[in-house]
């Protein structure tokens, strides 16, 4: 299988540019710790415990499995407000299609994941083929769908455990689907972790070690220059909104699973975590620049900071401004590295 | 204590530059610079890509900071904070306001104009009408001919009284009449006293229009030319000086006897740009199509690559129809800003169009054979770079275009084409780029390339085609030719051959 011939100048030891990535990801671990020691200190040690940091970890993966997916779409250039109206559109979807319709629940879910990815082909539809600017059709795209949203469920709450009059969920069914996050796992380790950890290694692999994140970086950081070279451009486009579309699917329904009832605004509040813990991550709106690593520990670092805050009592505000600083901070600090090393 | 006063500095009259200094990392962009401009007279600047040309015109527009060294405009000293209004840049690709009128342009941002004003003033609308601007004052920049846009930023700069005009490669994507056109109105700010800098690749006109040459080499001004001494191949000769001698490029063939990979039969654009075009392209040989902007010279060569629609009989490698030619041909854009990825690295730019190669099961990437392929065809391309692992940004522009072209040949494609390949490219990785092709010719594929200058046709291709009003000249063979001025003659005679519409071409380019 090997072509190589004997003449190939020896190959570079090291690619400079996946070290720098290392470095941001790197820094971004670093103050990690610091705020984990600095709200250890003020915790009185209460913040370090097995069962809070295990709660973080269950917190963090809803916000790192869909700024994986959103990861994608930034890469490649674009951007996708719709994501969080679909996280709640999903689990609403697996709700009434499983409580109210009768629906077997693997058919809901995979109804669901069906929806999740006609949603994310609307999108791709309109950014690549009619040329909507991704913003505007993503940001008609998630309020059309929290419509449809309000409209199956007719703005009520389900919770399959207590049906809605003259409904009845099979029990084996109903376990099934609990048990998808809300499982007892050895160390009594969150499901939803092993959920992130998989999904984590796949988007790794994906988006640092293929050559569709390898182009997908290629594409987003100049599209003409990507079509001039015959790359698939609109495929790309297309799979990075589908991809993110069914991330958003995923965590619907673990949140769904663990948390055991859905809201027609679920997933709304998710909008601003998201996106902060991609561009503290190290993704750049501008295209072509992110990681798996940075999106997660731009999610970790979010998730430390609330769970913290509100376990020193901090008060509501505190959260808010802190979020917003790092958010402006981390990208500051980015623009700051990029010039030293002479990339702006 | 008496102290004695300074001795007053002699006072020069326009622009000396002395000992200026610019430091970009360790990298030296301008070591010691020094150059004099004077009142009345052009100053032509020559210089290498990575000399230090550009720093020099960042610095007097005020874009960059000088790490060093001085500047005075009539023996005041000048920074661009204070006074940046003195000295008028002048571009290739005007910076103005597309979404704002001719005189909206002009006025705009000037003292005094706190509020919208209805209509110009007295003085800007002489300016405009010295200019010949007066009457499309009131369109759309962005709907006017390019070289009007220029005249607009001439405007610009009159109606602040600027003292200094730097004209940087103003008329390379010009038709030759609006050159000229644009050429006399440089001469006529020089009669009047103006300091006027011409910073240009075309040798030919730094001697017809320049007073002086001032030619920089490594970030210093090495030598003046001017008077008898003034010369193109004196220019040519200070330019190289200090840089690695290249073999002689395999001259060109008169006759090439190959298959025939492309064969283009009453081919018409779909936007009309050209029409019935006739080509023949065989295995082995480079074939240029000339013609200026807006000539459908530059659609017809997109549409051998499939970016532009045509209609007509096409056959390419013995099969019929316009896919083939998406499947068979290879695209390099003229500008490096849509032909290269400035987030990827050197050696991911060079392995970007590859796919099958560098993919192992699973789609996974092969980074090894990566960093491999982009070592080897560094090394066979004599890019320079430090390593392939660093940004592709770090590369002088003849590097960054040989990357580009690296790029679309490693995929091996039967049809290569490209558009005007030594682009603002020096006279060095113009050889060495020239030698490239020639070599991916003789390998067994066609080069089809879209030239807006006789010198690279002389230089590197077969054939020459003109495309003139839409149409397809008759060949010429550039190895009839014993010198580029005479093929420049015939091409020119047979661009001239029909009624060329400038306005039209330059809108176009407006309009992309």
């Amino acid at each position: 299988m090997t072509t190589e011939t004997p003449n190939f100048p020896p190959a570079p030891s090291r690619i400079s540019l996946t070290g720098s990535g290392l470095l941001r990801v790197g820094g971004l671990l670093a103050t990690v710790v610091v705020v984990m020691a600095a709200f250890g200190f003020l915790s009185g040690g209460s913040f370090l415990g097995i069962n809070n940091q295990l709660g973080i970890l269950r917190n963090v993966s809803t916000v790192a499995i869909v700024g994986l997916g959103l990861t994608l779409v930034i890469v490649v250039g674009e951007i996708d407000l719709s994501f969080a109206s679909l996280y709640g559109l999903c689990a609403s979807v697996i709700a009434v299609s499983w409580i109210i319709w009768g629906f077997p629940v693997w058919a809901a879910i995979l109804l669901a994941f069906a929806v999740a990815i006609f949603w994310g082909a609307f999108n791709a539809f309109f950014t690549t083929v009619v040329h909507i600017p991704s913003f505007i059709a993503t940001l008609g795209s998630g309020t059309l769908i929290f419509g449809f949203t309000l409209f199956i469920t007719a703005t009520a709450t389900f919770n399959p455990t207590y049906p809605p009059g003259g409904r009845s969920v099979d029990p084996d069914q109903l376990a099934f689907f609990t048990g998808l996050a809300n499982q007892d796992l050895p160390f009594r380790f969150p499901m939803q972790g092993v959920w992130l950890i998989v999904i984590a290694a796949i988007f790794f692999f994906l988006l640092g070690r293929s050559l569709f994140g390898f182009r997908l970086k290629a594409i987003g950081g100049n599209p003409e220059a990507a079509r001039l070279a015959r790359l698939p451009v609109r495929k790309y486009k297309f799979a990075a909104f589908i991809l993110a579309a069914v991330m958003a699917c995923t965590a619907a329904m673990l949140d769904f699973s663990f948390i055991g009832s859905t809201q027609p605004n679920g997933g709304q509040s998710l909008l601003f975590p998201t996106f902060a813990a991609v561009i503290i991550g190290g993704a750049s709106l501008a295209g072509g620049r992110g990681t798996v690593l940075g999106t997660i520990t731009g999610a970790l670092l979010l998730s430390i900071l609330v769970n913290g805050l509100a376990l020193l009592a901090a008060g509501p505000f505190a959260q808010q401004m802190l979020v917003g600083t790092v958010t402006i901070g981390a990208v500051v600090l980015d623009r700051f590295t990029q010039q030293r090393r002479g990339l702006l | 204590m008496e102290v004695a006063p300074d001795p007053p500095a002699p006072i020069e009259a326009g622009v000396v530059i002395r000992g200026l200094r610019k430091l970009y990392g360790d990298t030296v962009a301008l070591d010691s610079l020094d150059i004099d401009a004077r009142p009345g007279e052009i100053l032509g600047v020559a210089g290498a890509n990575g000399a230090g040309k550009s720093t020099m015109i960042k610095i007097l527009a005020g874009e960059v900071e000088a790490t060093s060294g001085s500047i005075t405009i009539d023996g005041e000293p000048w920074s661009p904070s204070f006074g940046a209004d003195r000295v008028a840049v002048v571009h290739q690709e005007p910076q103005l306001f597309p979404n704002l009128t001719v005189a909206e342009n002009i006025c705009v941002g000037r003292e005094g104009t706190r509020f919208v004003r209805r209509g110009s003033t007295e003085a800007e609308r002489a300016v405009m009408a010295d200019l010949a601007i007066l009457d499309v004052a009131d369109r759309m920049l962005e709907h006017v001919p390019l070289a009007i846009q220029q005249r607009t930023e001439i405007a610009r700069a009159l109606v602040r009284d600027a003292r200094v005009f730097l004209f940087d490669e103003p008329n390379s994507a010009l038709t030759s009449d609006e050159s000229d056109d644009l050429f006399r109105r440089i001469h006529a700010l020089a009669q009047r006293g103006r300091v006027v800098m011409l910073v240009s690749h075309r040798l030919a006109e730094l001697v017809a229009h320049a007073d002086r040459v001032a030619v920089i080499t490594d970030g210093r001004c090495t030598t003046v030319l001017q008077g008898r001494t003034l010369t193109q191949e004196a220019i040519a000769r200070e330019l190289v000086v200090g840089q690695a001698k290249h073999e002689t490029v395999a001259p060109a063939r008169a006759e090439v006897d190959g298959k025939t990979v492309l064969e283009l039969t009453g081919w018409s654009h779909q936007g009309d740009e050209f029409r019935e075009v006739d080509l023949r392209v065989q295995v082995g040989e480079i074939v240029a199509v000339v013609g200026v902007e807006g000539s459908g010279a530059r659609e017809l060569v997109r549409s051998i690559a499939g970016f532009e629609k045509g209609a007509g009989a096409v056959v390419v490698d013995d099969r019929q129809g316009v896919e083939v030619l998406r499947a068979k041909s290879g695209f390099v854009a003229a500008e490096r800003s849509t032909s290269l990825f400035p987030n990827l690295s050197v050696g991911d730019n060079i392995v970007v169009r590859l796919d099958g190669e560098i993919t192992g099961r699973f789609g996974a990437l092969r980074r090894g054979r990566m960093a491999r392929l982009g070592a080897q065809i560094r090394e066979r391309f004599g890019v320079k770079a430090r390593s392939i692992g660093h940004p592709i940004r770090s590369l002088s522009g003849g590097n960054q275009q040989k990357v580009a072209i690296a790029a679309a040949m490693v995929g091996r494609p039967l049809i290569l084409v490209l558009e005007e390949p030594s682009r603002g490219v020096d006279i060095g990785s113009k050889a060495e780029i020239y030698r490239l092709l020639r070599e991916y010719a003789r390998e067994g594929h066609a080069i089809v390339m879209y030239c807006t200058e006789t010198t690279e046709v002389f230089d590197v291709a077969d054939r020459v085609h003109v495309l003139s009003d839409g149409r397809l000249s008759d060949q010429l063979l550039v190895m009839t030719y014993a010198d580029v001025g005479s093929l420049a003659a015939d091409v020119s005679a047979l661009e001239r051959h029909t009624q060329r519409q400038p306005s039209a071409a330059a809108s176009t380019r407006a309009t992309a």
